[in-house]
């Protein structure tokens, strides 16, 4: 598999200059509510580059707490964990509480 | 309201696949393994819970900038809309990098539309988005796999 570490910025790489698939980001945002009419072209792409660094903060805080356990999995509670104890992701808190 | 994670659609809307709602798990996967170190390992469960928040992540600010657009009597949601939700909602260490990024997006952009107005005479980067055309326009991207 590819190694995603090499990817650079735009217009690198095979596999598209995106980490993400637009299209399907552009999906999720127009399930966010009714009032979502019309996204510019822009906003999947801004949105690629912000799912990238949330996934890359909430993975961090989570492997922090992972370590702390003595273990190099990174489990579905380290995720939990970091979220509770991050205000800034107090939007998932219902999220990760149900899953349990 | 408790939403099924697992399985089962409580849906409103039957037609839609329960992988609509999330990003590829290869995908999630792949950045996570970023952070991590090269012998760490990353649970399933763990991966699907990020897939899970990412796609919350973008409700959440997709949510915050549609109002902001709705309260200014705008029908089209912008990526200038996009990182203001960011940085409304606490996301403020994120605006530098995106800014760059829509910049440096704008400029090949703007080259691939000077090229396409030349063959076509048309301007796509005007136009609004209404359902899934758009793939076709930015070849960058037309080789998403899905």
């Amino acid at each position: 598999m590819r190694q995603a570490g090499t990817y650079s910025g735009i217009g690198s790489g095979k596999t598209g200059p995106h980490l993400l698939p637009l299209a399907r980001i552009k999906k999720i945002m127009k399930r966010s509510g009714e009032e979502v009419k019309m996204i510019s072209g822009e906003s999947p792409i801004v949105f690629s580059k912000a799912c990238e660094l949330f996934i890359k903060e909430l993975t961090q805080r989570s492997w922090m707490l992972t370590i702390k356990g003595k273990t190099r999995t990174l489990s579905k509670q380290d995720v939990a964990s970091a979220v509770m104890a991050t205000d800034l992701f107090d939007f998932l808190l219902n999220l990760v509480s149900d899953s349990d | 309201m408790a939403e099924n994670i697992i399985g089962a659609s409580n849906e409103d809307d039957v037609g839609i696949k329960e992988q609509d709602r999330l990003l590829p798990i290869a995908n999630v996967g792949r950045i996570m393994k970023q952070i991590v170190p090269p012998n760490a390992k990353i649970s399933k469960e763990a991966k699907e819970t990020m897939q899970e928040c990412v796609s919350e992540f973008i409700g959440f600010v997709t949510s915050e900038a549609s109002q902001k657009c709705r309260k200014e009597r705008r029908k089209t949601v912008t990526g200038d809309d996009i990182c203001w939700a960011l940085a409304t909602l606490g996301f403020d260490n994120y605006e530098a990098p995106l800014k760059r990024y829509l910049h440096k997006f704008r400029e090949l952009e703007g080259e691939k539309a000077a090229n396409q107005m030349k063959a076509t005479g048309h301007d796509y980067k005007q136009e609004e988005e209404e359902d899934e055309q758009y793939p076709l326009k930015f070849s960058l991207i037309g080789r998403n796999q899905q």
